[in-house]
């Protein structure tokens, strides 16, 4: 029986607590806040016997095997060290780390103490990502992989909360992170890509700025719409957007290769396949459009079938992770998210964050070079 | 306006006084009910961000030679909750996490930062009262019968979190924390518990009357009496809780004197803002489905989250009835703007949201 801890008691450990419960082979033993109140909630919740806050205390005390940090950002790297020192695997949320040189250093920690670590990427194991996944292995798409889309998007309206709560405080931690909101909100997004890119250094062009919506409620420093080109060597290619304001609020993956392609469409939960070869003459145009018809009904079909048998969780992604990764504990095997991937991934989004900085240095001495030429202007 | 008729108080004129939530939907409508009877030393305080016009103009209108502070600030800061708290005589908490869906976010918003103001109030010492707005949804209506009274001396939940329900957890543990300080630390506290508070600012419908989830409003409250109070009668009781004498630890509901049925508002509401189609279940079938749906959950290991289960249908739909007898034995309130007035005064209010949507 594997003994499970969590620190951290906001939002998304409710869900990590609701998942692991229903992972057989493990306990939660101990959840962990700095705030007492808030560990306080979490148990009584959940029935958790051992609430601490403080992190140290609960490692001694509880003796976890494995620690959940669902905090912000900015403690993971701290944090999971701590945690591996008291001899414990870790999972860490997303965005794994602050930056590369963090995410690097943990990897190599945990390796260096032969323990595992894992990065919050649920989404990568919905059941759709798992079966687009199975099929790009058995060469569905041919040798590899030319292009691919990702989209993840996030519906920040002015009557959302998270909106309302982010604009009115100007020390929220989000706006703290290096990447600041994209920080926190597209690592799901860019695993994605990273999991089929070969290389560890692609080349990455961003440009971002604020939604006109977000620069009406007079916020100019929060970055909330990014488009990026991610290259390999002028080989594989992929597009990556991030949008606050487009609707539909797409959270799709798009993969091309030689021989076929495949859309997932996490919304819908959908995996359709795209043949590669075309029909002859007119049936492309009859034929085609039935097969895609029937690709969507059986995508129906196999969801209500998984919500019958009770398969269709929100989270199911997060439960999948969590057995992966308790089963990678208990059976000495390699752990479901390959390091590279987690590294690449941090990789990516330190360019992004790091071009998209560049460029408002290069516009902010635009604009005061243009101010100065213009005397009389503020 | 000219000021009402003083009121024996715990207090002076002058003192000062802290009113928390001062820009939500009750906060804006407090400020000018303490302006009104006299109070001359208000300090506000409001998330950053928020409107305060409503505030100035109440200030300008009728404050005179009133003081009225906005302190911005966020009730999550311990800094901030001490600089709000300092020297206030009477506190009345009114921030709330209205409509927060999270379990945890509505427990931060709503006891943590009840926590934090608390500890700055005993820090200063110079407390007299804290006012804490909590609400119907606390009480436990399981073993009452059909069409019991619900009062003050009702039980409430011991579970909240069962209700599957974050605004009653936050809410239930907020109760229970002031409480706790009540007799820990001293702190004169009044619990105040209004029914559903509903007037400009606030034009949704009841969940008591019936729910719109579902592409069509399925109407669930029947032939009950839903426990209205209109958003300036309840600004009233919660000033009167915070100024009377010999009420420290009492818990008070707020609904107004002449509560409709669910019918004979969905009627009106219908007659006088805008015609759609609904459904009446009857409370046996919303019984029934709650159930269904309650036992779905556990079985689906929460495939779909316990949001309509048994408790809350006794909660929400069983029907019960509601008194005022000792708000107005006890704090001497009375509902000012009769039901009458008060509805024609919504009904106007959410004709006009519609217009501008």
């Amino acid at each position: 029986m594997l003994k499970v801890a969590i620190i951290g008691c906001g939002k998304i450990a409710d869900s990590h607590a609701a998942q692991i419960q229903r992972v057989k082979g493990c306990e939660i033993v101990a959840v962990c806040d700095r705030e007492e109140l808030m560990a306080r909630q979490l148990c009584e919740r959940f029935q958790i016997k051992g609430c601490f806050s403080d992190v140290k205390t609960m490692l001694t005390e509880a003796r976890p095997d494995v620690v959940h940090i669902t905090t912000p950002p900015q403690s993971h790297h701290g944090l999971a060290k701590l945690c591996l020192d008291h001899g414990c695997h870790v999972y860490v949320e997303k965005p794994f780390t602050l930056n590369t040189m963090e995410a690097v250093d943990l990897i190599e920690y945990a390796e260096s103490k032969k323990l595992k670590i894992t990065a919050g990427h649920d989404d990568q194991f919905r059941p759709c990502a798992r079966q687009m996944r199975d099929l790009a292995k058995k060469g569905y798409l041919g040798t590899g992989p030319v292009h691919m889309e990702s989209y993840y998007c996030y519906e920040l309206g002015k009557t959302s909360s998270y909106a309302r709560a982010l604009l009115a405080d100007k020390e929220h931690w989000v706006r703290r992170l290096p990447g600041g909101l994209l920080h926190n909100i597209i690592s799901h997004g860019i695993a994605r890509i990273a999991e089929f890119l070969t290389t560890d250094s692609p080349e990455v062009i961003a440009y971002g700025f604020p939604s006109p919506v977000l620069r009406s409620m007079g916020e100019d420093e929060i970055i909330d719409e990014l488009r990026v080109i991610i290259s390999e060597s002028e080989n594989v290619t992929a597009y990556f957007t991030f949008s606050s304001q487009m609707r539909p609020s797409l959270h799709q993956f798009r993969i091309f290769g030689q021989s076929n392609g495949l859309i997932l469409d996490q919304d819908n939960e959908t995996l359709v396949k795209l043949r590669g070869t075309r029909r002859k003459s007119f049936l492309e145009q009859f034929v085609t459009p039935l097969d895609l018809a029937k690709q969507y009904f059986d995508n129906s079909l196999q969801n209500i079938g998984s919500f019958l048998r009770k398969d269709f969780h929100p989270k199911a992604g997060m439960k999948f992770l969590i057995e992966s990764f308790y089963r990678s504990i208990n059976d000495k095997s390699a752990p479901p998210i390959p390091y590279r991937e987690i590294i690449l991934t941090s990789r990516i989004m330190d360019d992004i964050f790091s071009r998209l900085r560049s460029a408002r240095l290069e516009n902010n001495a635009v604009c005061s070079t243009l101010s100065r030429a213009r005397p009389g202007t503020a | 306006m000219p000021p009402l008729a003083p009121i024996d108080t715990i207090m002076n004129p002058d003192d000062p006084i802290l009113i928390t939530g001062a820009g939500g939907f009750i906060g804006p409508r407090v400020v000018k009910g303490l302006l009104n009877h006299g109070f001359r030393n208000l300090r506000c305080l409001m998330r950053p961000g928020g409107d305060s016009a409503k505030l100035a103009k109440y200030a300008d209108q009728i404050g005179g030679n009133a003081h009225v502070e906005i302190v911005r600030g966020n009730l999550l800061s311990r800094e901030d909750c001490l600089c709000a708290a300092h020297g206030a005589t009477v506190v009345y908490h009114l921030a709330a996490a209205r409509g927060e869906k999270s379990f945890p976010d509505a427990f931060m918003n709503s006891v943590v930062t009840t926590r934090n103001l608390l500890d700055a109030c005993h820090h200063h010492g110079s407390l007299r009262r804290f006012v804490t707005l909590s609400s119907f949804s606390v009480y436990s209506n399981d073993k009452n019968g059909s069409g019991d009274l619900l009062d003050e001396s009702c039980p409430v939940e011991t579970q909240p979190a069962r209700r599957g329900d974050a605004y009653t957890f936050a809410k239930s543990k907020q109760d229970e924390l002031v409480t706790e300080y009540g007799k820990k630390f001293g702190i004169p506290y009044v619990i105040v518990r209004p029914g559903f508070v509903y007037g400009p600012g606030n034009e949704g419908i009841t969940g008591r009357v019936g729910i719109g989830s579902f592409g069509i409003f399925l109407h669930l409250g029947g032939s009950n009496t839903i426990p209205f109070t209109y958003v300036d009668n309840c600004a009233e009781a919660v000033i009167l809780a915070g100024l009377k004498k010999g009420i420290d630890g009492e818990v008070f509901n707020v609904v107004d004197d002449e509560l409709p049925s669910s019918r004979q508002f969905l009627t009106l509401y219908k007659k006088n803002v805008r015609d759609f189609r609904s459904i009446y279940i009857p409370h046996a079938m919303s019984y029934f489905l709650c159930s269904l749906w309650e036992k779905y959950s556990q079985w689906s290991e929460g495939q779909l989250p316990p949001t309509f289960n048994r408790s809350m249908w006794c909660s929400y739909w069983k029907s019960a009835r509601y008194t005022n007898a000792k708000a107005k034995n006890r704090l001497g309130w009375t509902p000012k703007v009769s039901s009458a007035e008060a509805f024609q005064r919504y009904f106007e209010s959410c004709r006009k949201k519609i217009a501008h949507a």
